[in-house]
């Protein structure tokens, strides 16, 4: 019986290439969900949900209601049911200047987003299913032309990962820091590249495999 | 009614993010449950965890990373299985947690301290002036603050506590139990556990030993006489028994002829004894004789498979005495304790890590 994992993220999942324009993104091969796929082989199906600009739980004033996770993730993980495991990684977008928000409430965000998950069960026979909080690497110092829509974000992004463990902590759920294996790009300094996507999907199998998993 | 699900998070571990070993309040029952299963099996994983427990993996997984944290559990290498994907073995770090193990015998006080999976770091030997008296507890408290500083600094930081372990009925002559552990409590600024002696070696051996992956064995201790103890599943019954028999070494003393060079090389930690006239054969035969008796009347109530004999007796000595029980009773393996260097102390060792880091 095949396991399906889906990756709920933003435009790291989505693989946006560092510094280039939003359409352009890395084959599935190179992204991180589809080193993942690979890794974890033919019993595991991998469903990649990036958005670019996606926030935890925000409506984005410019960008659109469309950028709000949790709108968006109630219907996704219906359309996607029954799922075995869901990796969230973001937290990136909350911290643009227009949303004010400090480190500890991007973590109430991401939160949110697992008690909605529990509340729908869209694990196998209506269970819930595993979760897993990945905080996203720590932003560049350096953000090139993004640094007015981000000002003040770099300091708040090496924080993350404190603030998810201690609410993956509380919540009970997985947790995994990306910024222990990759980092972001200088190209635009918030987005992975390609070395960054195969150390993270690595990384990530080998927590994925560790949850322990009976006769998958 | 506030809605809870968005309250501030309440980490129950993750916040306790100083060096060393957490407090004593703050391990909670499941981390208790999942350190059982590390201290009694050599490497296991997260899945097995979860059986064994019927916790989460959720829950396991925010345990098993906290202990990392704090340096008490390190992953292994993962291991490509014959079947299904590769599994990460979880360990003990021997090096996240160190204890002192104090026995006071009948001829000597023994010290020692050891690391996370029981290997001896340090031993010390301090011979009592008149066997079955200690009156020397400032020079104990002496030889635990030397042995400690043996250690580094940072390793100073992740000990456990001091066990001790005592004798019942209590020496003759020394300090009342009570008041000694709470002189070693207060001159060391360490917790201090007490147990039985011969509870603590049958518990130093089911953590450490032999015995560590046996849920049920038969337990025996011979020193100046022979103390048995039954483990059940990985409990050990009927902890303070007073109950003891009088083939030890004192009865081998006892039979040598007055004045024999050989009996005061009985007491000391030499590999080998010299040689005795018959009496040691004569003893032999006795003492293996108890051995087999108290095994085969329990082996009418329980299938036992597994007797471990621990001594500071030499282990050729112990050696023979297995064999004798195994040519008696076929379908029990005899075997000796792997603590024997100084089974009581290391067994008072291993009471701060059951008593922080397991489930009674």
């Amino acid at each position: 019986m095949a396991r399906t994992v889906l990756c709920f993220g933003d435009s790291n999942t989505h693989g946006q290439i560092p510094g280039r324009g939003p359409l352009e993104r890395y084959r599935r091969e190179q992204r991180w969900g589809g080193v993942l796929e690979g890794l974890l082989g033919p019993g595991w199906q991998i469903i990649e949900e990036g958005l670019s600009g996606r926030t935890t739980v925000h409506d984005d004033p410019i960008e659109g209601a469309l950028k709000n996770g949790r709108t968006y993730l109630r219907p996704c993980l219906q359309s996607h049911t029954p799922l075995d495991l869901i990796i969230i990684m973001l937290g990136t977008n909350d911290l643009k200047r227009r949303f004010n928000m400090p480190p500890s409430e991007v973590a109430m965000g991401i939160g949110c987003l697992v008690h909605d998950i529990r509340e729908l069960s869209p694990g196998p026979a209506g269970h819930d299913p595993e979760i897993m909080i990945v905080a996203p690497p720590p932003m560049l110092d350096d953000l090139r032309e993004w640094e007015s829509i981000f000002s003040g974000a770099q300091e708040k992004s090496r924080k993350l990962a404190l603030e998810f463990e201690i609410m993956a902590d509380s919540l009970e759920a997985h947790f995994f820091d990306a910024g222990t294996v990759c980092q972001c790009s200088p190209a635009d300094g918030f987005h992975i590249d390609e070395a960054a996507h195969r150390q993270l999907g690595e990384a990530l199998a080998q927590e994925v495999l560790a949850i322990g998993w009976a006769d998958a | 009614m506030p809605d809870m699900r968005f309250a501030p998070p309440n980490p129950l571990r993750i916040a306790d993010r100083a060096s060393g070993l957490n407090s004593l309040s703050v391990r909670s029952h499941n981390e208790r449950l999942v350190l059982s299963l590390l201290l009694q099996n050599e490497a296991t994983t997260r899945l097995e965890i979860g059986e064994k427990t019927g916790l989460s993996a959720q829950t396991i997984s925010v345990i098993v990373r906290s202990l990392e944290q704090e340096g008490l559990v390190v992953r292994g290498e993962a291991q490509k299985g014959r079947v299904g994907p590769p599994t990460t073995p979880l360990m003990l770090n021997s090096e996240g947690a160190y204890s002192v193990g104090v026995s006071v015998g009948y001829r000597n006080t023994h010290i020692v301290v050891v690391d996370f999976i029981g290997n001896v770091q340090h031993q010390r030997v301090m011979p009592h002036k008149t066997a079955d008296t200690f009156d020397a507890p400032e020079a104990l408290a002496l030889e635990i603050h030397q042995a400690i500083a043996g250690l580094s600094q940072s390793r100073q930081t992740r000990i456990a506590g001091v066990g001790l372990a005592l004798p019942t009925p209590p020496i003759r002559s020394g300090p009342d139990h009570d008041v000694l552990h709470r002189y070693l409590e207060a001159e060391l600024g360490l917790p201090v556990f007490v147990q039985n002696d011969i509870t603590a070696a049958a518990g130093g051996e089911s953590l450490f030993g032999t015995a560590r992956q046996l849920q049920d064995f038969l337990f025996f201790y011979l020193g100046a006489r022979l103390h048995g103890r039954l483990v059940l599943n990985h409990q050990i019954y009927n902890g303070n028994s007073p109950l003891s028999y009088d083939v030890g070494v004192l009865a081998l003393e006892r039979a040598l002829p007055p004045g024999d060079a050989a009996a005061e090389k009985l007491w000391g930690q030499d590999h080998a004894w010299p040689s005795m006239g018959p009496q040691l054969a004569t003893w032999q035969q006795a003492c293996a004789e108890s051995l087999v008796q108290l095994t085969q009347s329990l082996l009418q109530f329980i299938e036992l498979k597994t007797v471990v004999l621990s001594s500071f007796v030499p282990a050729d000595i112990c050696a023979a005495l297995c064999m004798l029980i195994r040519q008696e009773i076929p379908s029990v393996n005899a075997v000796v304790g792997r603590t024997s260097a100084a089974p009581k102390a290391v067994g008072a060792a291993s009471l701060p890590f059951s008593s922080r880091f397991m489930v009674n």
